[in-house]
C-alpha cells in the first residue's frame, strides 16, 4: 500500500464518518459549533481541518436532521446551538446500525483470514 | 466583536472572501450560515486574548480551520469545480498542468492554419486555472511554472505589443498617406528615401508613439487591478510604478520626435 493510496483512503473514510460523528455528538445533547469542533478534535485523526465541520452542519440542517437556535452566553457573544430533530434521531439510528453491521462484517473477515 | 489589528482584520476578511468563493455555487449548504459560524468560531477561539488580537494569533486559528477550498465534499461542489478537480487530481496531481501545456503546444503548432489562436486562448484559460488552483492550495508552482507560464506569457506579450503599437500604425498611415506630414514640415520637395524624409518620418513616428504611450499609461493605471488579475502570476509585481515608467518613456520619445520634426532642420 503506497502512502498516497493510504492517505486518499483515510481521507475518504474520514469524510464519510464525520457526518456520523457529528450526529452522534449531537445525540447526547445540543452543542454550539466551536464546542462541537473541539469535541470532534479530541478524537484522534477524525478532524484534520476544523472548518470542514461547518459545511456538514449546514447540509445536515438543510436535510432537517438537525436544527439551530441562538442562546445567550455568559462568556461572550450569543452562541448558535445545534440539536438533533426527531428525523435526525431516526437517521442516526439507521446510520449507527449500518456502521455496526459494516464493522461486524470487517471483524468477521479479519477472523477468517487468521484461520 | 473581537478587537483586532488592521493586519489581522484584513487577513480575516481575505480568508472569508476565499471561503465565500469556495462555497459559491454549492448545492446543499448555506454560505451565509457557514460564514456566521466561522466568525463565531474565531471570536470564541480568540476570547480572552489581550486586545488587539494580532495577525499571528488569528493565523493560528485560521490554520486550524484549514483551507476553505477543501471543506466541501465532491458532491457539494458546483459542476465546474468538480470537473477542474477531476482534471487536476491525478496520481501526480499535475494533470491540469499537463493539459494546459498540451493545448498550448497544439496552439503553437496549428497557429499557421489559424485554428491555433483558439487553442492558445484555451491554453491561456487552462494555465490560469492551474495557477489559481495551486495558489488556492497555498502551494507554489515550482517546476510546474515551465508548463503553465508559457501560455500566460505569450498572451501577455501579444496583448501588450498590440496595445503599444495599435494607435501608431493608423497614425503613421494617415500622416504619411495624406502627405499632411510633409506639408506641415515643409518637406514636400524632398525625394522619397532622402535624409530629410527619414528625419520627418522618424520624428513623426517617435512623436505619435510617445503621445500614445502617455495615453496608454493613463489607461493602464486606471485598469491596473483587473489587468494584473488577468495575467497572474506573471503580473504579480506589476504596479502603478510601471505605468509611470511607460508614461516617462512616452514623454521622452514624444519630445525627441518633436525636436526631430520642428527643431532639427
Amino acid at each position: 500500500m503506497t502512502d498516497t493510496f493510504y492517505i486518499n483512503w483515510t481521507t475518504q473514510l474520514r469524510k464519510g464518518l464525520l457526518e456520523l460523528a457529528i450526529l452522534n455528538s449531537l445525540g447526547s445533547g445540543p452543542l454550539y459549533g466551536y464546542e462541537l469542533v473541539r469535541r470532534l478534535g479530541d478524537v484522534d485523526s477524525l478532524v484534520i481541518t476544523e472548518g470542514t465541520v461547518y459545511p456538514i452542519l449546514s447540509r445536515l440542517k438543510n436535510e432537517r436532521y438537525i436544527e439551530s437556535y441562538i442562546e445567550e452566553s455568559t462568556e461572550g457573544p450569543p452562541r448558535k446551538y445545534y440539536r438533533l430533530t426527531p428525523r435526525g434521531r431516526e437517521e442516526l439510528q439507521r446510520m449507527n446500525d449500518h456502521w455496526q453491521q459494516l464493522h461486524g462484517a470487517l471483524v468477521t473477515l479479519r477472523k477468517e483470514k487468521k484461520r | 466583536m473581537i478587537d483586532m489589528t488592521p493586519e489581522a482584520s484584513t487577513r480575516l476578511e481575505r480568508y472569508l472572501e476565499r471561503m465565500r468563493a469556495a462555497l459559491r455555487g454549492s448545492r446543499s449548504v448555506e454560505p451565509a450560515e457557514i460564514e456566521q459560524n466561522v466568525r463565531e468560531h474565531v471570536e470564541i477561539a480568540l476570547d480572552g486574548i489581550p486586545a488587539p488580537v494580532g495577525a499571528e494569533r488569528l493565523g493560528e486559528v485560521l490554520e486550524q480551520l484549514g483551507p476553505p477550498e477543501r471543506w466541501l465534499v465532491d458532491d457539494d461542489r458546483p459542476w465546474w469545480r468538480r470537473m477542474l478537480q477531476r482534471v487536476s487530481s491525478g496520481p501526480e496531481d499535475w494533470r491540469l498542468t499537463y493539459v494546459a501545456f498540451g493545448v498550448f503546444a497544439l496552439g503553437v503548432l496549428t497557429l499557421p492554419i489559424g485554428i491555433g489562436v483558439f487553442f492558445l486562448a484555451c491554453a491561456f484559460l487552462l494555465s490560469r486555472a492551474a495557477a489559481d488552483l495551486v495558489a488556492e492550495r497555498g502551494e507554489t508552482l515550482g517546476a510546474r511554472r515551465w508548463l503553465v507560464l508559457p501560455a500566460i506569457w505569450l498572451v501577455l506579450v501579444l496583448v501588450s505589443m498590440g496595445a503599444l503599437i495599435s494607435m501608431i500604425v493608423p497614425a503613421m498611415a494617415i500622416g504619411i498617406g495624406n502627405g499632411d506630414l510633409y506639408s506641415l514640415t515643409g518637406t514636400q520637395e524632398a525625394s522619397p528615401g532622402s535624409l530629410e524624409r527619414v528625419r520627418v518620418e522618424v520624428g513623426f513616428l517617435a512623436m505619435s508613439a510617445g503621445t500614445w504611450w502617455v495615453i496608454l499609461a493613463a489607461i493602464f493605471a486606471a485598469v491596473m487591478k483587473p489587468f494584473r488579475t488577468l495575467f497572474l502570476p506573471v503580473t504579480q509585481r506589476l504596479s502603478r510604478k510601471h505605468a509611470a515608467i511607460l508614461a516617462l518613456v512616452g514623454v521622452i520619445l514624444a519630445s525627441l520626435g518633436a525636436v526631430l520634426l520642428f527643431v532639427v532642420r
